[in-house]
C-alpha cells in the first residue's frame, strides 16, 4: 500500500463524507418528519389517510433505493419534474427512509399500555394531548434502537448514489479507481471512512439498546 | 454497565484492527505481486489458453451507441463490437461479451476479468503504465456538446456554478480534473445515465469523446457541438493485461491485416455511417497499423 | 412528447430481456438465501456459546455487515480478492458471497434470538431425559423456532432482491443495466423511452417482492 496515495486521497474522502453526512441527514430528517406523521395517522385510524399511508409503505418497502432513484432523476424530467441531485438524493433517502421510521414508530406507539391512554383522557387530557405529552416521549424512548438501525441503514444506502452523480464515499472511491487505478489504496480508505461514519453509531445504538431495557415503566 | 461498554469499545476496536489487518495485508501481498508480475500470468490467460478454453472475454461497452451497444433482440453491436467480432472468427472462438463501465476498464483487464478491452479506450500515457495498448483503430479527440439554445464555445466562458457532464473513468474527466481544476464536473458511471441526465437538463454541457459527442449531436435535434476539438489528438486502441505478450503480439498482426483489407472502413459503413455520414470517414477511421 | 415510451418495452425481444434480468436478480437471492439460511443457523448456535474467544469473534463480524453497505463488499470480493489472492471469481459469485456473507449474519442473528427465547428449562429437561445436544436442538428446539424463523426468512428473500440492484455496478446485466440498454437503443426513435421503461421496472420489482413480503407478514400473524 502506497502511503503518499492516501494522503492524496484523504482530502477527497473527507469532502465526500461531508456530503453523505449532508444528504444523508437531510434525508433522514424528511424520513423522520414522514415517520411522525404517518405514525400518528396510523395511530389514530385516520380513515382514507391510513390507506394512503399503508400503501405508500408497500411500495417503499418493496422497491430498491437504486430504481426509485433512476425514477426521481431519469425518468420523472421526461414528464416535465426535473430535480437537481441533491434534492433528488435526500427526496428519495426521505421517502425510503419514511417507510421504515413509521413502522419503527408505530411499533413504538403500540407497545405503550392502553391503560395509559386511559389515565391521560381521565385526567382530561385531549386524543392530542395525551399523544403529545404522555404516549409519543415513551414511545420514542422504546423505538430509540430501532430509529438508530434506521438511521445506520439510510446512511449506508447513500452508497448507490453515484448513479445520480453525487460524489458520495462510494462514487469517490469508484471514480478513483477509474481515473488512477490504485484498487487498494481507495477501498482501503472506502473501508476506514465507512467505519468512522458508522461505527460510532452502532456502538451508541448498542449502549441505548441496553439503557432501554431499565427504562420501561410498568415491566 | 461500564463493563459493558468497555467491551463494546474493544470490539469495535478489533473490527477496526481486524479490517487494517487485512488491507495492510492485502497491501504487502499487491507490492511483492508487482515486483514479480513478470513471471506471475495467474492475472491474464495467454494466446494459447485462450484457444485452448474455446472462448475469449471482451470488455466492450454496452450503452455506448454507436460504438459498442445492445440492439433491441439483445445482440451487441456497433464499431467496436464489429472489431471484436471479427477477432473472435479469425481466433476461432466463441465470445462471451462483458458489460464495462468506463471506469472499470483497466480494473477488468488487471483483474484478468477480460482478455481484451475493446470499448472505445483512448490511448493515455497513464493508462499505458497499467495496460498494454495495440495498434490503434480510431482517431478520436475531446468535445464538448451543448443545447442549441446555449451552446458553450469555450470552457473559459463557464459560469462559476455552471455543471459539466462527464463519465467517470474517461479521458475527458481526467483532462478537464488536470487542466480546468475550477470547472464544477457533474460525474456519472454509465454513458447511458450521463446522457439521459444531460437530456434532462442536468448540466450545461457534456464533454467526452469528440466521436460520441458529435453523434450525439447528429442524432438529437436541438443540441450543438460548441467544441469540436479539444486537447490532444488522440487514438483508439484494444487493450489487453500488461505483460500478455503472446495476444499482444497477435491482435497487432491481426490489426495490421485487417488494415491492409481497408477492414475499419467497411466497419465504418457498417456501423457508423448513419450518424455521421460520409465526411468524418477519413479523420476517424485508422487502418490498424501504427 | 407524445409517446412516454412504453412502446419500446414491445420492440424486438426487449420485454424479453427485461424478464430475463429480473429472474437473474431472483436466482442469486434464491442461491443465497439458502446458503445462508443453513451457515445462519450454524453460525446462530455458535452465537449462544458461552467461549469468549468466538463471541468476540462473531461480534465483530455482525458488526463489519452491519457498518459495510453491501456494495462496499461487493466492490471488495470482486475487484480487492483477485488483486490480492489472484483469485478470478465471476460476478455472480461474488455476489452472491457477498449476500450470503450478509444473509448469514442476519439469520444467526436470528436464529440466535429465537433460541435464547426458549426457556432453559426446555434444555435442562432435554438433558435429563439423556438427550445429547444434537438431539436436544434437533427434537426440541429446532421444532420451536423454526416458525419464528420461517417468515423472517423469507422476508429475507425480498431485501436480497431489492439488494441484487447493486449488481449492476460490478458488471452483472440484470433487470436495471437491460432498461439502460434499451434505453440508449432507442434514444433517437424514442427520446422519452427513460420514463416508460424505468417505470415498468419499478413496477417489476413490486410486483415480485410485494407477494412475497405479504406471505411472510401472511406467516408471521399466523403462527405467531
Amino acid at each position: 500500500m502506497d502511503f503518499n496515495v492516501i494522503n492524496e486521497y484523504i482530502p477527497l474522502y473527507k469532502n465526500a463524507l461531508l456530503l453523505t453526512l449532508k444528504i444523508g441527514w437531510q434525508g433522514i430528517l424528511v424520513s423522520l418528519f414522514i415517520g411522525l406523521i404517518g405514525s400518528a395517522i396510523l395511530y389514530f385510524r385516520i380513515k382514507i389517510l391510513k390507506t394512503f399511508i399503508g400503501i405508500y409503505i408497500e411500495i417503499f418497502r418493496n422497491t430498491p433505493l437504486l430504481v426509485q432513484l433512476f425514477f426521481i432523476y431519469f425518468a420523472l424530467p421526461k414528464i416535465g419534474i426535473v430535480l437537481s441531485a441533491e434534492v433528488c438524493g435526500t427526496l428519495g433517502l426521505g421517502l425510503l427512509g419514511g417507510a421504515y421510521m413509521i413502522e419503527t414508530i408505530r411499533s413504538g406507539l403500540e407497545s405503550i399500555p392502553v391503560i395509559q391512554r386511559e389515565s391521560a383522557a381521565s385526567l382530561g387530557l385531549n386524543e392530542m394531548q395525551s399523544l403529545w405529552h404522555v404516549i409519543l416521549p415513551q414511545a420514542i424512548s422504546v423505538s430509540v434502537p430501532g430509529l438508530l438501525a434506521n438511521v445506520i441503514f439510510l446512511l449506508k444506502e447513500t452508497s448507490v448514489f453515484s448513479t445520480i452523480s453525487l460524489m458520495d464515499l462510494m462514487f469517490t472511491a469508484k471514480d478513483l479507481i477509474g481515473m488512477y487505478a490504485k484498487t487498494i489504496e481507495a477501498l482501503f480508505l472506502l473501508v476506514v471512512f465507512y467505519l468512522i461514519m458508522l461505527l460510532p453509531i452502532s456502538i451508541l445504538g448498542t449502549i441505548l439498546e441496553r439503557r432501554m431495557r431499565y427504562g420501561q415503566f410498568g415491566d | 454497565m461500564k463493563r459493558k461498554f468497555l467491551r463494546r469499545v474493544v470490539s469495535g476496536l478489533l473490527v477496526l484492527s481486524v479490517v487494517a489487518a487485512a488491507f495492510t495485508g492485502c497491501g504487502s501481498a499487491s507490492a511483492s505481486e508487482n515486483s514479480s508480475k513478470d513471471s506471475d500470468s495467474a492475472s491474464y490467460r495467454t494466446l494459447d489458453e485462450i484457444k485452448e478454453s474455446g472462448t475469449i472475454n471482451i470488455g466492450v461497452f454496452s450503452d455506448k451507441s454507436p460504438f459498442g451497444y445492445v440492439d433491441e433482440n439483445g445482440d451487441y453491436a456497433g464499431y467496436d463490437v464489429y472489431l471484436a467480432e471479427q477477432i473472435g472468427k479469425d481466433l476461432g472462438v466463441k465470445i462471451n461479451y462483458v458489460s464495462t463501465e468506463a471506469a472499470n476498464r483497466i480494473e477488468y483487464l488487471q483483474t484478468g476479468k477480460v482478455d481484451i478491452i475493446l470499448a472505445n479506450f483512448t490511448v493515455t500515457e497513464e493508462r499505458a503504465q497499467e495496460v498494454d495498448f495495440a495498434n490503434p483503430y480510431m482517431n478520436v479527440a475531446l468535445g464538448v456538446v451543448s443545447p442549441e439554445n446555449a451552446v458553450v464555445t469555450s470552457l473559459d466562458d463557464l459560469k462559476d456554478d455552471d455543471e459539466v457532464i462527464v463519465i467517470s473513468g474517461t479521458t475527458a474527466e481526467t483532462y478537464l480534473t488536470k487542466n480546468y481544476p475550477n470547472i464544477k464536473l457533474q460525474k456519472y458511471d454509465a454513458y447511458a445515465e450521463a446522457k439521459t441526465a444531460f437530456e434532462n437538463g442536468n448540466g450545461v454541457a457534456w464533454a467526452n469523446d469528440n466521436t460520441e459527442v458529435i453523434a450525439f449531436a447528429n442524432e438529437n435535434p436541438g443540441y450543438k457541438v460548441g467544441i469540436a476539438s479539444l486537447g490532444e489528438q488522440d487514438t483508439i486502441a484494444p487493450a489487453v493485461t500488461k505483460g500478455n505478450e503472446t495476444l499482444l503480439k497477435w491482435l497487432n498482426e491481426e490489426l495490421e491485416t485487417l488494415g491492409s483489407q481497408q477492414f475499419f472502413h467497411k466497419d465504418y459503413e457498417e456501423t457508423l455511417l448513419d450518424t455521421y455520414g460520409a465526411d468524418y470517414e477519413e479523420t476517424l477511421v485508422v487502418e490498424g497499423t501504427k | 412528447m407524445d409517446s412516454l415510451g412504453i412502446d419500446v418495452l414491445f420492440k424486438g425481444t426487449n420485454f424479453v430481456r427485461l424478464l430475463q434480468g429480473l429472474w437473474i436478480s431472483v436466482e442469486i437471492s434464491m442461491i443465497s438465501v439458502a446458503f445462508s439460511i443453513v451457515l445462519g443457523t450454524v453460525v446462530g448456535m455458535f452465537m449462544t456459546v458461552r467461549n469468549r474467544i468466538v463471541k468476540i469473534v462473531l461480534k465483530t463480524y455482525l458488526e463489519i455487515v452491519r457498518i459495510m453497505p453491501q456494495m462496499v463488499l461487493l466492490f471488495i470480493v470482486y475487484f480487492g480478492t483477485t488483486r490480492v489472492f489472484q483469485w478470478d471469481i465471476s460476478a455472480e459469485a461474488a455476489a452472491i458471497f457477498v449476500f450470503v456473507f450478509w444473509g448469514t449474519a442476519e439469520m444467526g442473528d436470528l436464529v440466535r434470538g429465537s433460541i435464547k427465547s426458549i426457556p432453559k428449562i426446555q434444555f435442562e429437561s432435554a438433558y435429563a431425559l439423556g438427550m445429547n445436544k444434537f438431539q436436544t436442538y434437533y427434537y426440541i428446539i429446532f421444532p420451536q423456532t423454526i416458525r419464528r424463523l420461517i417468515p423472517l426468512s423469507i422476508n429475507l428473500i425480498t431485501r436480497m432482491i431489492k439488494t441484487t440492484s447493486l449488481v449492476m455496478m460490478i458488471g452483472i446485466v440484470e433487470v436495471l443495466k437491460i432498461a439502460q440498454q434499451i434505453v440508449e437503443a432507442n434514444r433517437n426513435s424514442s427520446p422519452n423511452a427513460a420514463f416508460g421503461v424505468f417505470a415498468v421496472v419499478f413496477l417489476l420489482y413490486f410486483i415480485v417482492c410485494w407477494p412475497i413480503s405479504r406471505f411472510s407478514v401472511y406467516l408471521e400473524k399466523r403462527w405467531a
